[in-house]
């Protein structure tokens, strides 16, 4: 069995856990993300014959009060960067977490949920940070956690990047 | 080859001959050894030298300068310490043999360190040393409580004495023995983590031990070891570098970790397990890790080479039964306390009752007139009571046994006293008077009443025992006591005074005629005072002399008393005692009343003074 650790990461309110929910198998309450601030969740992949187990970790949200601790981020293998296509503060959240994961545990792969795609017509985020970003290298996919739209495709491709 | 050649070369022709000489210059630049034994061409032919100098020119200075390398130790030596580092890399990749052969050089030179200079080992190995002396401590300490705690608990016990037994037998620490019958605890899970990603890399559980995804709750465990370590250890780095959770507690929970440098060891216990199974979770994860270093090393999410880690985890999965004498608890453990507790209660209660006993007691003794009790006290296991009695009162001996007291539990002090209890007072009187039975001495509102008839001279004495008794004594009285006389007494009493012994005139001595009568009045006389004695007094009998009035009144009163002498003295010849008889002469004083002194005649004064020469008989009582 090949297992990955995925951080699941982005600004306060940005709807991490509700974009996960129900694509995971989650055991623990919610309680957890605001005491111990993570949560854990498991989402099994099969890539051609291959199992793979996205070991997720449910990150709470950052804010000016409370800093991701980088400690949760050990040993990731690749991690999910949420942002709130409606709050374009949520993009340079998801920037300084970037940043600070690199520093943490290297160049890791990672993909941007842009979430709240259902809402695309109220977006705010200029078009042209947007093509900043991903030609840094930033691979942006739009999500919906009311709908689901896109959240299985991310986690497919994120298995993708592991399967040998 | 070279030599064959060497050989070949003096077989061959002319052309051959110089190819052989040829080949012998190359074998003497490739071996040193053949240049040694053989003799060189060059110098039979100068040419070739120069041409040597002109080919090989550039690769003789290249020689020459390699060969200064390895002859001076400063240059070989600096070359090799290039090189060095880069070797022992590759060393390494290539498998485990360069650690062996360096460590006895490794251990040479830190032993000549330390006697060199000890600080620095010491400088050296303070950061490693401090940490493990003080886990190690910590554990051993934790260790023996365990065992002291256990120790206590079950040396004092029934089954703590069997155990001594075994342990004396077997030879192992009592506490061993303790520790062996009394753990219980289960190994539920067992999750071996890697440390850096947090993955699970493999997972063992008891027998129908349930769990969450296993890969989950391991990542979830180091997240809240990550929350715990950052939260509250101020040395923490981040990381790996602080310390971790050593155990957590959760009721009848309870998880170990044994941290490893790469990995993990984490178990889920239920109950209270020994300090050895730390040890085997100890051991464990060190062979897990000398088995699989590279793995662990290079571990990137591939739980496969891991597969054969379950095996060894499963060692670990230990538990201990309740044993069954635990659960089935003596009987012994149960009678010993409670007989002491039936014991004590039986020997509560027997105090108990003795006191109520003791205090109904003594409430019947003051009940009791002419008692009284100053005091009941236990004294040297006995009670002793003690107080005053009248000895007419009643045995306390009596009392008691009316009682459930055993009469040895009990001692008595009693000092007599003389009680005015009315009731005491009455037995004194019928102690003391000894009442005919015509008598009925009764206690009447808190006075003494006495009814019926007695003998005149019972009264005379209770009446003058009455004016004896102390002031403030009851009253007693007799006055209703009617004075009744015994008819017996009485008929001998009027029989003897009845008598008259008649007198000649002027003689001392009766008649002789009188003799039967005198026996008469003896035998009465007799006969009075045994019926006297037999009523409890005495009678004394006054025989009294008379005389008639003729002549003198002084020879009159001697011959009277005279008179009365003689019958004394026939009378005690006749057996009377004595002692009885008084004697009184009366003289001519008392003259028996005669009708004839009335008529005054001279027949009638002569029969008058007959009549008085006479003795008769008066009985009166005495005490």
């Amino acid at each position: 069995m090949l297992q990955k650790k995925i951080c699941l990461l982005g600004a306060f309110g940005v709807g991490k856990t509700s974009l996960v929910r129900r694509y995971v198998s989650s055991v623990f309450s919610d309680a957890y993300l605001t005491t111990v601030g993570v949560k854990v969740e498991k989402k099994l992949m099969t890539v051609g014959t291959q199992e793979i187990a996205l070991i997720l970790w449910d990150i709470a949200g950052e804010d000016e009060v409370s800093a991701v601790r980088v400690s949760y981020l050990r040993g990731a293998a690749a991690f999910l960067l949420v942002v709130d296509g409606t709050r374009p503060e949520t993009l340079e959240t998801a920037e300084s977490i970037q940043a600070r994961v690199f520093k943490e545990v290297g160049r890791i792969p990672f993909f941007v949920l842009l979430n709240k795609a259902d809402l695309e017509h109220e977006w705010t985020i200029p078009a042209a940070r947007m093509d900043a970003l991903a030609s840094a290298g930033w691979t942006f996919r739009r999500t919906s956690a009311k709908t689901g739209d896109g959240v299985e495709a991310a986690f497919e491709d994120l298995a993708a990047l592991f399967a040998k | 080859m070279s030599l064959a050649a060497t050989n070949a070369a003096p077989a061959a022709e002319e052309p051959g001959k110089r190819l052989a000489g040829l080949l012998l210059e190359l074998a003497r630049c490739v071996d040193p050894t053949v240049a040694a034994t053989l003799p060189s061409r060059l110098e039979a032919d100068p040419r070739l030298e120069a041409m040597r100098g002109v080919l090989f020119e550039r690769e003789q200075a290249a020689l020459t300068r390699l060969q200064r390398k390895f002859d001076d130790p400063h240059e070989f030596a600096a070359a090799v310490s290039a090189v060095l580092p880069a070797a022992f890399a590759l060393a390494a990749q290539h498998g485990d043999t360069l650690g062996p052969a360096i460590a006895p050089s490794f251990e040479r030179a830190a032993q000549a360190s330390i006697r060199k200079d000890p600080q620095t080992m010491v400088d050296i190995l303070y950061p490693v040393m401090g940490p493990a002396i003080r886990k190690s401590i910590a554990e051993a300490l934790e260790g023996t409580l365990q065992s002291l705690n256990q120790s206590l608990k079950h040396s004092l016990s029934w089954r703590g004495l069997k155990w001594r037994m075994e342990a004396w037998r077997s030879g192992a620490p009592f506490s061993d023995v303790v520790l062996s019958h009394t753990t219980v605890f289960r190994v539920e899970h067992l999750f071996l983590i890697h440390r850096n990603t947090s993955l699970l890399l493999s997972h063992v559980a008891s027998e129908d031990a349930t769990t969450r995804d296993p890969q989950v709750v391991s990542a979830m465990l180091s997240a809240i070891q990550d929350f715990v370590r950052d939260s509250f250890d101020e040395s923490a780095e981040g990381g790996l570098s602080g310390r971790s959770i050593d155990s957590l507690r959760l009721g009848d929970l309870l998880l170990w970790c044994e941290e490893g440098p790469s990995a993990v060891l984490t178990a889920v216990i239920h109950g209270s397990p020994p300090a050895a199974l730390r040890t085997r979770m100890a051991e464990t994860l060190a062979a897990i890790h000398d088995e699989s270093r590279t793995a662990l090393d290079a571990f990137e999410g591939e739980t496969a080479p891991f597969d054969n880690a379950e095996q060894r985890l499963r060692s670990c999965l230990l538990s201990q039964a309740s044993s069954d004498e635990r659960r089935r608890v003596s009987p012994l453990m149960w009678a010993v306390p409670l007989a002491l507790l039936l014991a004590l209660g039986w020997w509560i209660g027997q105090r108990v009752v003795e006191g109520q006993r003791v205090d109904a007691y003594v409430a019947a003794l003051r009940e009791e007139p002419g008692i009284v009790v100053m005091g009941a006290e236990r004294q040297d296991g006995k009670w002793l009571v003690s107080g005053l009695r009248d000895p007419l009162a009643m045995q306390p001996e009596a009392l008691l046994a009316k009682t459930d007291l055993p009469p040895e539990r009990i001692a008595e002090r009693w000092e007599a006293y003389q009680a005015l209890h009315p009731a005491i007072v009455l037995k004194r009187l019928r102690a003391t008077l000894n009442p005919p039975p015509t008598v009925s001495l009764t206690l009447q509102g808190g006075g003494i009443r006495g009814d019926g008839s007695a003998p005149p001279h019972w009264i005379d004495k209770a009446k003058a025992f009455v004016q004896a008794l102390p002031a403030g004594a009851p009253k007693v009285d007799l006055a209703d006591l009617k004075d009744v006389q015994d008819p017996d007494y009485i008929r001998l009493r009027d029989a003897i005074e009845a008598h008259v012994i008649p007198f000649e005139h002027n003689a001392p001595r009766p008649a002789a005629d009188q003799s039967g009568t005198l026996d008469t009045v003896a035998a009465q006389v007799r006969e009075l005072v045994r019926e006297a004695r037999s009523l409890g007094f005495s009678v004394r009998v006054t025989i009294v002399g008379h005389a008639d009035a003729s002549g003198k009144d002084a020879s009159n009163l001697a011959l009277s008393l005279g008179r009365a002498e003689v019958v004394r003295s026939m009378l005690r010849a006749r057996g009377v005692d004595p002692a009885l008889l008084a004697v009184r002469g009366a003289g001519p004083l008392e003259p028996l009343k005669s009708s004839a002194s009335a008529t005054a005649s001279a027949n009638a004064n002569a029969d008058e003074l007959s009549l008085n020469r006479r003795v008769s008989f008066a009985v009166s009582t005495s005490d």
